[in-house]
């Protein structure tokens, strides 16, 4: 309780840039943990009562994935890259992956507007919204990594496949990988939510946008078939250096490429950056504007 | 503007909140929807956007020292709102300034932050971690705050879905009120519950004024805020217009809106 004893603020007008940063950064430490329960108890709140209710949350990535395989083995006749199953499991990997990205975007962009009553009537770093929005979409995904494994093996055992790699020490950048596309989509939904608080259409007008993004990504296609000039596609695209490696490194078990981790590290502190800078910059006014 | 703030931060060690020239005006937007969509419309048509400006808060000063309890009353719309969330740092002023020493807890309206979907008790946590509290401390108090809320048996474990309008707001003000804020900042909130539960509201409000706590109370029951507050202030269209005595004020108040002075218009104005 300490803490606030003889704490003084200073209110006072603002202009659009940032706050002391010392200070907001400091209370939203010290708070995280309002954002890991508010995310723990809205799951709570969402599946209360269906036992079933988590599974979905595999099974339509998976439902989608195999959808998705039909498809794409359809439209080539039959004649895809590398084997079938090898073919399957990047479409998994890839829209597991995609789909936290998905959510952690879609989830935060509504957050600020949704929270109407805790935003009039409660002074907090706003931006633990979207940070507990970021905690469930982590939560969403982590399940599906060992479904992902299971699969992998049990192909491995019944089908004789051994186009993928059983273990590799690679594996072991994984984890950073994800932080990196953790910090990339946090930052693009601290934007988003930013937008539909002045443009309350922007979650709409996103959906589709993820869709189209989803076909832009290496997800249902493979990032070598794109000859070399039409390469850039994949750098522009926020999330394509980080599928790319993901799936280089889950179906090749290679290093990601130099290329690959430049792309990776940069669209993370472009997103983070620029997210946090257009979020912070403006959140003191969200009580006006909701 | 930093090396201002940082010359300004400091407050006379009697005063818990300094509000000087404080004004706050916004603007709302008279068009429906603040969408994209209508954003480009309107571009291609070369309109602009339609608002209108709100004074809620015109160039008010005032010290409030520690431990005193301050009595807000006014019309609807005089701005008592804005004002309550402008010190709690939620709306940000339009010019002047409101320096604050101390932790503040508000109660500005029931159940912020609550899911209706989650028991009492889940509810108690997550209103106290959007009160600013730690999961610890509020774990700690958890069963005090439910045992002031005082519901009926076994409603504490049951989803606040199930709970009538006046058990809702017990929880809530249970938690706003059991958080030892040094500062408390409380709207409409005094009439929370049955008159049992009024008696023990005010008996819990006296405490945390004996243990010297500032509380701000923005109330239309004039009658406890007679009772509570050592102070009071009239604000009206955003000024205030008087401040002194709970009882002149309430007074002048009440020959203003020209109700007489029955009974019930001690109550409920």
């Amino acid at each position: 309780m300490s803490e606030g004893n003889n704490k003084i603020q200073v209110f006072e007008p603002h202009r659009s840039s940032l706050p002391p940063l010392k200070p907001y950064i400091r209370d939203f430490w010290r708070r995280r943990e309002f954002a890991s329960e508010l995310s723990k108890f809205s799951d709570k709140a969402e599946y209360l009562g269906s036992k079933l209710g988590k599974v979905w949350l595999v099974l339509n990535p998976l439902f989608l994935a195999v959808i998705y395989f039909l498809l794409v083995t359809i439209i080539q006749g039959g004649r895809g890259q590398g084997g079938g199953f090898t073919t399957l499991c990047h479409i998994l990997i890839g829209l597991f992956t995609f789909y936290f990205a998905q959510n952690c975007i879609l989830l935060g962009a509504q957050s600020i507007t949704s929270g109407g009553s805790l935003i009039l009537n409660q002074a907090f770093p706003r931006s633990l919204l979207p940070l507990s929005s970021a905690i469930s979409a982590t939560k969403q995904f982590l399940p599906t990594v060992p479904i992902y494994v299971l699969i992998v093996l049990s192909g491995k055992l019944f089908l004789n496949d051994d186009s993928l790699p059983g273990f590799s020490l690679n594996y072991l950048l994984l984890p950073i990988l994800f932080l990196l596309l953790v910090i990339t989509s946090f930052g693009l939904s601290l934007l988003f939510a930013t937008l539909n608080v002045y443009f309350r259409d922007t979650t709409k007008l996103l959906s589709y946008i993820m869709r189209i993004w989803l076909y832009a990504s290496p997800v249902l296609w493979q990032p070598d078939m794109l000859s070399s000039s039409y390469r850039i596609i994949l750098y522009l695209n926020p999330l394509g250096p980080i599928l790319s490696a993901n799936s280089r490194i889950w179906i090749n078990g290679q290093m990601p490429t130099l290329a690959q981790l430049i792309g990776c590290i940069t669209w993370a502190l472009i997103a983070f950056l620029m997210g946090s800078y257009f979020f912070i910059s403006r959140e003191r006014d969200f009580a006006v504007r909701i | 503007m930093l090396s201002e703030s940082k010359a300004t931060k400091s407050l006379p060690d009697n005063l818990a909140i300094r509000i000087n020239e404080l004004s706050i005006s916004y603007k709302i937007n008279v068009e429906s929807k603040k969408t994209l969509k209508n954003a480009i419309m309107r571009a291609s048509k070369g309109e602009r956007v339609r608002t209108r400006t709100v004074e809620a808060v015109k160039n008010l000063s005032l010290d409030i020292p520690h431990g005193s309890v301050v009595g807000i009353v006014g019309a609807n719309g005089a701005g008592k709102s804005t004002l309550m969330r402008s010190i709690a740092g939620i709306l940000p002023p339009t010019s002047g300034q409101i320096t604050v020493n101390g932790r503040i807890s508000t109660l500005l309206a029931l159940g912020v932050g609550f899911n209706k979907a989650l028991s009492g008790r889940d509810n108690i946590i997550l209103g106290g971690l959007a009160a600013g509290m730690s999961k610890a401390e509020i774990e700690s108090q958890t069963d005090s705050i439910a045992e002031f809320a005082d519901l009926p048996e076994g409603f504490i474990d049951m989803p606040v879905r199930t709970y009538s309008n006046g058990m809702y707001s017990r929880v809530a003000f249970a938690v706003a009120v059991n958080m030892t804020p040094d500062i408390l900042l409380l709207d409409e909130a005094l009439s929370a519950g049955d008159a049992a539960f009024k008696e023990k509201s005010f008996n819990r409000m006296r405490e945390l004024c004996a243990e010297a706590r500032t509380i701000l109370i923005v109330s239309h029951a004039l009658s406890s805020l007679n009772e509570l507050c050592d102070r009071a202030i009239w604000l009206h269209k955003g000024k205030m217009l008087a401040s002194g005595k709970p009882e002149e004020i309430t007074e002048q108040y009440l020959k203003f809106l020209n109700v007489g002075e029955l009974p019930s218009s001690y109550e409920d104005l």
